[in-house]
């Protein structure tokens, strides 16, 4: 029991030199899932119920992208999650760049690399698949 | 873990909507007036206000780009003869607080985390006059930053506090500090660019310095509804206008592509063809780096 509590304590003493007062440790974990030569520069928090039509991704933001970028999104689901978390990206002119569903074989790729060349504004859009309830994280890093 | 970056990111943002750019198909155009309507702004709700704050970019892409170019660091880009003891109005307070968030930014890139001791302190003082410094996690970041195997999560932190108030300002009703905050990161990440490329010049980085334009309204749009409010807010905005004057003739345009997939280690990579091209002459980019130069220094200047 002793040691139980000492290895306890040492895993969150640990966790919170690594990620300080960040609550939520499923945003921390994706950064850290986002891999080593990933440098972090934002994450998008997403809860969603089961929708009612499955249609239009729900969780929707947008994003500067610039030019001569390599971007890497990372997506992570909660242990709870019903479904898993997918992403899309729209440019300005609603034109689809990237989906994290390969839709003829219904592979899911747990993140996506995208090297930008064209600068301005993107739509970053989030579901789960088949719109069902889901608890996740998108992170979105810089890599080289 | 070793190695690895996390970024600085304040909050933020760098928005970039076309919500004025009605044609973009072929090259990037500001909309036909000036400047945007106080009106227009102040029709923009609270979540449209947040989304133009949230989709900014991060002054420390600029910052990755000049690692990427292999530019040296050097502390002359700083914003250190802030003496935050000696600000005496919540707008210099506020806008110094992005200044230095931004040079924060710059120094954790470069893990000069040592340096950044004297940025954080200021930061911490600035944000407690402004009553949002129970939003900076000081002491942690602190700590972090005399521990550099902890880079990503120290930069990490300073964003999520960053975040942390920009939100609180303007569900607080103080959105003007917000705003203040915003483009202080803003003009502080595109001095560093500018001086940047005035001593090492680069293509890739002057086309950064010339893609600026697609932003420049959203950052008037924030502005906007406080350019009346009192003399320190009408001058800024001017110079707001006189940054994008700047920018009237540089042109953007695009060509069209297709992206491309490949699927590589489990993961997959899209590699986008159509292309973004900035067309700017030598004088223009010199007339960008001297207002920018120009208007930065008058807003580092102690009362």
């Amino acid at each position: 029991m002793k040691k139980a509590i000492i290895t306890l304590s040492l895993f969150f003493t640990l966790g919170l030199l690594s990620f300080g007062q960040v609550s939520d440790p499923l945003i921390s974990n994706c950064v850290t899932n986002a891999g080593a030569n990933a440098k972090y520069l934002k994450d998008f928090r997403i809860q969603l119920g089961k929708a009612n039509n499955i249609g239009e991704f729900r969780y929707k933001a947008n994003m500067s992208l610039w030019k001569n970028t390599k971007y890497r999104f990372t997506m992570c689901n909660a242990d709870n999650s019903k479904g898993q978390l997918i992403l899309t990206i729209k440019d300005e002119t609603n034109k689809l760049i990237l989906s994290s569903l390969d839709k003829k074989t219904g592979k899911i790729y747990p993140y996506v690399d995208f090297e930008c060349q064209k600068s301005g504004l993107y739509q970053i859009s989030y579901d789960f698949t088949d719109g069902q309830q889901g608890s996740g994280v998108g992170v979105v890093s810089m890599i080289k | 873990m070793k190695g690895r970056i996390f970024i600085l990111l304040i909050i933020i943002f760098f928005g970039f909507s076309c919500r004025n750019s009605k044609s973009k198909t072929s090259e990037f155009v500001f909309p036909k007036s000036d400047s945007v309507p106080v009106s227009e702004a102040e029709k923009l709700s609270p979540e449209a206000i947040a989304d133009i704050s949230k989709n900014i970019s991060s002054p420390v892409e600029i910052a990755n780009l000049l690692q990427t170019l292999q530019v040296p660091f050097s502390q002359n880009y700083l914003a250190i003869s802030i003496d935050a003891n000696k600000q005496s109005t919540s707008f210099d307070k506020a806008i110094k607080l992005g200044i230095l968030g931004a040079d924060l930014g710059y120094l954790n890139m470069y893990e000069k985390t040592g340096s950044s001791l004297e940025v954080l302190s200021s930061i911490r003082k600035l944000a407690e006059d402004i009553k949002v410094g129970q939003f900076f996690d000081f002491e942690s970041i602190k700590r972090l930053s005399q521990n550099k195997s902890n880079l990503d999560s120290l930069l990490f932190i300073s964003i999520d506090s960053y975040n942390k108030i920009d939100t609180y300002l303007r569900s607080d009703d103080r959105g003007q500090l917000s705003a203040l905050m915003i483009i202080g990161v803003w003009i502080e990440g595109q001095y560093l660019a500018t001086q940047v490329s005035s001593q090492h010049p680069d293509k890739v980085l002057s086309d950064r310095i010339g893609e600026q334009k697609i932003i420049l309204n959203d950052l008037l749009m924030l502005i906007s509804p406080y350019c009346n409010r009192d003399p320190e807010f009408t001058a800024l905005c001017k110079d707001m206008k006189d940054i994008k004057d700047k920018y009237r003739d540089i042109r953007i345009t695009y060509t069209q592509g297709d992206p491309v997939s490949v699927e590589k280690n489990g993961g997959l990579t899209i590699k986008q063809t159509e292309t973004s091209v900035v067309n700017m002459t030598k004088e223009q980019l010199n007339g960008v780096i001297d207002i920018t130069k120009k208007i930065r220094d008058k807003l580092i200047l102690n009362n």
